[in-house]
């Protein structure tokens, strides 16, 4: 039998079943453990979970070999890992992903309050070993994935905008993955928080509402920018827990006014984060998410990865190019407004845009939308990408910054809002401010 | 005298009902080899305990605990994740025989009902516990240590006389 390789014994890294770890004391007492995770790093190293000071922690440290016994999730085919440690991780993208991982693991095994992750040790892998048997057949593998790589890849060649890049990603999901509850958040570099610019399959969009870096599976994976996923139900990474806790602890009252509802499930079972990256700068996070426990498997971590690589490079390019606009387009004719005029009031702060008393957008978004309100009042309607990235009223934190996305955001609250301010494209880098009703604008500063 | 006497009766009775068994060794170079066992009995009168191994499936321990005689044995519930370590230094080795067959179709049956507690079918138990009669090593040893290894605080401690 050909010794197999890591990445065939992928199913039996993905926690279902503790493995068994055989270390040996340097007097010559074996010692056998069970342990939670055996955890894929690449195709020659894994990380096992160091939870307590124990036999096994002391062995290790003495005496660097272990052996672990794996067994097949769906075939009970065992399988022999040879292992060398190498070091042991307490912080950082590989940490962060085992602490989720487990978490799930220990809320499924009702080990809540016993698991905990206090290292990830890392180990060579010398030689893997298939171990004989009479397993179960395989079960038929899992078909579909490589294309939906390609329709995803000619969705996202096509699109023009960034919107429809957005839509091109989630449809994709949903078309080809089965995945029903997704969102896209984008990076606020100055804030550093997420902000939420597409979802599908929730009962509200979500769009605009906040994650902080470190919050959740989305903020974990965003500040470590490593794949983040977690197989069942736990506490532990409950964003609506976690941020109402952290809206009451640091945010005033006045302020929850200017909260957007995170959308995401109440009960999620399995959950994804996958970061968003162009050039090794973190642009955002794609996540997905389900009421079921092992919805998600290292596969769709895999495809995960892969469409959020291509969508890091079609934000990065449709940036570049609303960045240098197209010739402006002769102006149109402005419509005429009627009926009640919209009470629009801006609280400079932060910079917080409230229409007939009822909240908007804040931050730069909000200050967009004030900036195009007031010269709408001077008579104009036609805008540019470029004027908005030059206009130090604005406050866009940096040249990294994704204007584009800002307007998307703004797009999408002004349609949920109401039909009587809209922003329509009229080209690329440019578009219109339309507005049906009077305005009247009040700065509140 | 045997360390299975300072093991709680509970305890005692999971590990002669039949749960999850795993049995390690070393060789001279101290490299651990482990592999699951498909059957055990515990005679705690006698304070004697013995693995059943497949000698396919487990030949480096096998070649271990002839050469070493040392063997390290976690009991585990895998429901209640309970669980035992016993350690001995000087294991003995036979080849299995028409008489283990009723010991081993026993635990096998324990097994399949461990097994289906946890929410697997039972093909699972017996394809863990495939094996053929003829190559089964019996590795008996009569425990000198024996430690509480259920994930918790206590994990780890030695069990004393007199129980927990």
């Amino acid at each position: 039998m050909s010794e197999p390789q890591l990445c065939d014994i992928r199913p039996c890294l993905e926690g279902v079943i503790p493995a068994v770890m055989a270390t040996c004391a340097a007097d010559g007492m074996p010692n056998a453990a069970y342990i939670s995770q055996v955890y894929y790093v690449d195709e020659r190293h894994v990380a096992l979970s160091f939870q307590f000071f124990n036999k096994t922690r002391q062995n290790i440290l003495a005496n660097p070999y272990a052996t672990v016994l794996l067994l097949h999730p769906q075939t009970a085919a065992y399988y022999r890992l040879h292992l060398h440690y190498l070091r042991t991780e307490t912080e950082g993208p590989l940490f962060e992903g085992m602490k989720a991982q487990l978490a799930g693991i220990a809320s499924h095994a009702g080990m809540q309050d016993v698991f905990r992750l206090l290292g990830s040790d890392v180990y060579e892998v010398e030689r893997i070993e298939a171990v004989a048997g009479e397993p179960l057949p395989a079960p038929p593998a899992r078909s579909g994935m490589l294309n939906a790589a390609r329709r995803c890849s000619e969705r996202l060649a096509r699109c023009t905008s960034l919107d429809e890049t957005l839509n091109a990603v989630l449809a994709t999901l949903t078309d080809f993955l089965g995945v029903r509850h997704a969102m896209v958040l984008m990076l606020d570099s100055a804030a550093q928080r997420l902000y939420t610019v597409a979802s599908c399959g929730y009962s509200t969009s979500g769009v605009g509402s906040e994650i902080g870096l470190g919050q959740g599976v989305i903020g974990t994976a965003a500040r470590e920018r490593t794949p983040v996923r977690i197989m069942h139900m736990t506490n532990a990474y409950l964003y609506s827990q976690a941020m109402r806790s952290s809206l009451e602890a640091n945010v005033p009252g006045a302020e929850a006014a200017t909260e957007i509802p995170y959308p995401g499930l109440k009960e999620p079972h399995s959950q994804l984060a996958v970061p968003v990256m162009s050039a090794g700068r973190l642009l955002g996070v794609l996540f997905v998410e389900s009421p079921r426990d092992m919805e998600f498997s290292f596969e769709d971590e895999d495809m995960l990865v892969a469409m959020a690589g291509h969508l890091g490079a079609a934000i990065d390019l449709m940036q570049a190019g609303t960045e240098a606009p197209e010739p402006s387009p002769a102006a149109a004719p402005r419509p005429s407004t009627s009926g009640a005029p919209l009470a629009v009031k801006r609280f400079a702060a932060n910079d917080s845009i409230f229409i007939d008393d009822h909240y908007l957008i804040k931050g730069v978004a909000g200050a967009i939308l004030w900036k195009l309100l007031k010269e709408h009042a001077q008579g104009r309607s036609d805008f540019s990408n470029r004027e908005l990235r030059l206009d130090a009223s604005i406050g866009l934190p940096d040249v990294g910054d994704n204007l584009e996305a800002r307007l998307v955001l703004l797009r999408r609250r002004l349609d949920e809002h109401g039909p009587h301010l809209r922003i329509e494209k009229t080209g690329r880098g440019r578009f219109r401010l339309a507005v049906q009703r009077p305005v009247n604008l009040t700065d509140m500063a | 005298m045997s360390a299975l006497s300072q093991i709680p009766p509970d305890l005692i009775e999971m590990m002669e009902r039949g749960v999850s068994v795993h049995v390690a060794s070393h060789d001279a170079r101290q490299r651990p080899s482990v592999m699951r066992a498909v059957g055990s009995s515990v005679d705690a009168a006698q304070g004697c305990v013995t693995v059943y191994v497949s000698r396919l499936q487990a030949s480096q321990l096998v070649l271990d605990v002839s050469s070493t005689g040392h063997v390290a044995a976690v009991f585990s519930e895998p429901f209640s994740h309970r669980a035992v370590q016993l350690k001995a230094t000087s294991a003995t080795l036979r080849n299995a025989e028409a008489s283990d067959v009723p010991v081993l179709a026993c635990y096998r049956e324990s097994m399949e009902r461990e097994v289906q507690k946890v929410g697997h079918p039972a093909g699972v138990a017996s394809a863990m516990l495939a094996h053929r009669l003829e190559d089964l090593v019996v590795i008996s040893f009569e425990p000198e240590l024996a430690f509480e290894q259920t994930p918790g605080p206590k994990a780890g401690s030695a069990l004393k006389e007199g129980g927990r």
